[in-house]
C-alpha cells in the first residue's frame, strides 16, 4: 500500500513567476524510510507543506494514507517535525508534549503514560519540568521529534530532523528512525546530511528547481551497473592478460581491481577464465559510489536524468 | 472538542504568561480588598445611618441602593473603557504570533480544520479576558452585595456586555491580524474604531459642517457598519443601574459586525498559504 501518492503536484507563486514545485508525481510505500533530497530552494519543504495543506497546490492532487490531502482526518495518523519549528517558550517540555498531543487527538490518560516515555526516548527525561526557553537548539530539535511522536503516527514527516544535533545525537535519531521503520511506520525525510540518508533510507527522490529528477532505491543509485570490485590473492599479471585478451577494461585501485563488463554472462566468462588459470578469487562485489557523489552528479547533470 | 479545547487552553496560558493580565488580576484583587476593608456601613431601615470609606465618615445621607449602584456603575465604566483598552493591548499579538512560520505549520499538521484552529485561538483570547472581567465583577459584586444586602444582578450583566464588546473588537483585530500579520497595526485600527464611535453618534452635527452629501452617506455607512462602542457603554450603564434599555439595536448591529469579521477572517485564513 502506498501511504503517499502525488499526481502532477504543482505550486507556483506570483501567477507562475515563482515555480516552487512543478508536476511532481511520486509514491511512497508503507514501512519505508523515504528521503527527499535537493539543493536549497529545490522545493523539498514546499512538497511537505503541500502534503500537509500548509500551502495549497496550484494544480495536481495527492493522497495521504489513502485520503485526499484536503481531508484533515488523515492527520490523526501522522506526525510532523517542521523545519525551524517554534513552540511557546513559556511552556515546559512536558506541557509542550501535553498540548500538542491533545491537539493530535490523544487522550489525557494516554498522554500521562506516553510523555515520560517520549522524553526518555529523546534524552530529555531530566528536563521535563524545564521551560523550553532554556533549551539549546539540539534540545529543541529533540523536543520536536518527541512532539511528532505523541500520537504514535503511522506516517512521520521530518524536515531536517538532525539539524543542530551533535554526532552522538544524530546516531540516536538514526537508530530511532530505523526502530520506527521496523515497527511498520513510514518516514518521509528531508535532509541535507546525505551520509545519514544513505545509511537509513530505503528509497530516495531528488528534486531540482522544483522538478522531480530522480526516484528510486538507494541501492539503485549508489551501485554502478556493470562495474565490479575484484579482489584476488595473487596473479595480477595473469588477470591483466585475461582482461586484455577479453577486452575487459581494468583499473587498479587501492589493492583492488575494478572490471567493467557488458553483462552477467561477460562477468561469468571472466571468472571462468580466472579459475582456469587457478587464480584464487577473494571477492567480487558490485562497485558503489557514495550517495553524496551520486547526488552531486545528478545536480550537476553528469548523471542520466529520468 | 478536546483538540479545540487544547488550543483554547494554550492561548489562555499564553495570555496569562504576559504580565498585563497578571497586573490586571492584581489590580482587581486590590480593588476587591479595598471594598472589604475600606467600606463600612451601618444600615437602618434601608438607609445607612453611618457610612465610612477608608475610616472617614460620610455625612450626607444617601440611599444605600443608590450608593451600591453608583459604585458598580463606576466599576463597569472603568472596565468598559480602561479594561477593554488593556485587554486589546494584551491580546493584540495573539493572532500574528500564532501565524508565525514554525508555529502555524505545526497547528495545521494536527487533525484540526483551519476553522477550528482559528476559532480555538479566538475563543482562547476571549476566555482569558472573560476570566479577568468576571473575576473583578463577581468578586466585587459578592462583597458589595453581602455587605449591603443589595443584590444587583444588572452588574453581572454588565460583565457579559463588556466581554461581548471585547469579543466584537477582537473579531476585528483577528481579521486585521490575519491580513497584515501585525499586532500594533491591528491595535491602532481597533483603537481608532473605538475613538470614532462617539463621534459617529453625533454625525448630525458633523453633517452641518460638510459640503458634500457623499461624506454624509459615508458617515452613515460607517455608523451602521462599525461596532457602536459608545452606545454599548450606555447599555452597560442602563443594565447596572437597573434602568430599561431604550434600544438593543446597537448591540445587535455590533454583534453582526463581529460575526462578519469572524466569517471574513475564516474565509481568508482557509485560503492562506503559510
Amino acid at each position: 500500500m502506498n501511504v503517499i501518492e502525488t499526481h502532477g503536484l504543482t505550486k507556483h507563486y506570483n501567477k507562475g513567476k515563482i515555480k516552487a514545485l512543478t508536476n511532481v508525481s511520486l509514491t511512497v510505500p508503507q514501512g519505508q524510510i523515504f528521503s527527499l533530497l535537493g539543493p536549497n530552494g529545490a522545493g523539498k519543504t514546499t512538497l511537505i507543506k503541500l502534503l500537509l495543506t500548509i500551502v495549497f497546490p496550484t494544480s495536481g492532487s495527492a493522497k495521504l494514507l489513502g485520503k485526499d490531502i484536503s481531508d484533515y482526518t488523515s492527520h490523526f495518523k501522522l506526525g510532523y517535525l517542521a523545519e525551524n519549528h517554534r513552540f511557546p517558550e513559556f511552556l515546559t517540555a512536558r506541557q509542550v508534549l501535553y498540548y500538542y498531543g491533545k491537539m493530535s487527538g490523544v487522550e489525557k490518560a494516554k498522554l500521562d503514560v506516553k510523555i515520560p516515555q517520549l522524553l526518555e526516548l529523546v534524552n530529555l527525561g531530566d528536563w521535563g519540568d524545564t521551560k523550553i526557553r532554556k533549551f539549546s537548539k539540539g534540545m529543541l530539535q529533540r523536543m520536536g521529534i518527541a512532539q511528532a511522536l505523541t500520537n504514535d503516527p503511522e506516517l512521520l514527516f521530518l524536515d531536517e530532523p538532525t539539524d543542530g544535533i551533535d554526532p552522538v545525537g544524530r546516531r540516536e535519531i538514526r537508530d530511532l528512525l530505523q526502530e520506527l521503520r521496523n515497527q511498520g511506520k513510514t518516514i518521509f525525510l528531508n535532509s541535507h546530511l546525505l551520509s545519514e540518508v544513505e545509511r537509513i533510507s530505503d528509497s530516495v527522490a531528488i528534486l531540482k528547481h522544483g522538478e522531480l529528477i530522480r526516484q528510486g532505491t538507494v541501492e539503485d543509485f549508489i551501485s554502478i551497473k556493470k562495474q565490479y570490485l575484484l579482489q584476488i590473492a595473487e596473479g595480477n599479471e595473469t588477470l591483466k592478460n585475461i582482461c586484455k585478451t577479453n577486452e575487459i577494461p581494468l583499473i587498479s585501485q587501492n589493492g583492488h581491481f575494478i572490471v567493467s563488463v557488458h553483462d552477467d554472462a561477460h562477468l561469468n566468462h571472466l571468472i571462468d577464465r580466472l579459475r582456469e588459470k587457478e587464480i584464487v578469487i577473494q571477492g567480487i562485489t558490485p562497485r558503489k559510489i557514495s550517495l553524496e557523489d551520486f547526488f552531486i552528479d545528478v545536480i550537476e547533470e553528469k548523471a542520466e536524468v529520468v | 472538542m478536546d483538540r479545540i479545547w487544547a488550543i483554547i487552553e494554550l492561548t489562555f496560558r499564553e495570555s496569562l504568561a504576559k504580565r498585563t493580565f497578571m497586573a490586571f488580576l492584581g489590580i482587581s484583587t486590590l480593588v476587591c480588598l479595598l471594598f472589604i476593608f475600606a467600606l463600612n456601613l451601618d444600615i437602618v431601615d434601608g438607609m445607612e445611618s453611618y457610612i465610612s470609606i477608608f475610616g472617614q465618615e460620610v455625612n450626607e445621607r444617601i440611599y444605600l441602593d443608590e450608593l451600591v449602584y453608583n459604585i458598580e456603575a463606576g466599576i463597569a465604566a472603568v472596565l468598559f473603557t480602561a479594561g477593554i483598552f488593556m485587554a486589546l493591548f494584551a491580546t493584540s499579538s495573539l493572532i500574528p504570533s500564532f501565524l508565525d512560520k514554525g508555529s502555524i505549520d505545526l497547528m495545521i499538521s494536527k487533525p484540526l480544520s483551519r476553522f477550528q484552529i482559528l476559532m480555538g485561538r479566538y475563543l482562547g483570547a476571549v476566555a482569558i479576558v472573560a476570566f479577568n472581567i468576571f473575576y473583578l465583577v463577581i468578586f466585587s459584586w459578592l462583597i458589595l452585595s453581602i455587605k449591603t444586602g443589595i443584590w444587583n444582578f444588572g452588574f453581572l450583566l454588565s460583565g457579559v456586555m463588556i466581554v461581548l464588546a471585547f469579543a466584537i473588537l477582537f473579531a476585528l483585530m483577528t481579521f486585521l491580524g490575519i491580513i497584515v500579520r501585525s499586532g500594533p497595526f491591528s491595535l491602532m485600527i481597533t483603537y481608532l474604531v473605538i475613538f470614532i464611535s462617539p463621534w459617529l453618534i453625533q454625525r448630525d452635527v458633523i453633517y452641518a459642517l460638510l459640503s458634500s452629501k457623499f461624506y454624509g452617506y459615508m458617515l452613515d455607512g460607517l455608523y451602521h457598519f462599525l461596532p457602536k462602542m459608545a452606545e454599548l457603554g450606555e447599555i452597560t450603564t442602563y443594565l447596572v443601574q437597573g434602568n430599561s434599555v431604550p434600544s438593543w439595536l446597537p448591540l445587535w448591529t455590533s454583534v453582526i459586525f463581529g460575526i462578519i469579521m469572524l466569517t471574513a477572517s475564516n474565509i481568508i485564513f482557509n485560503r492562506k498559504n503559510f
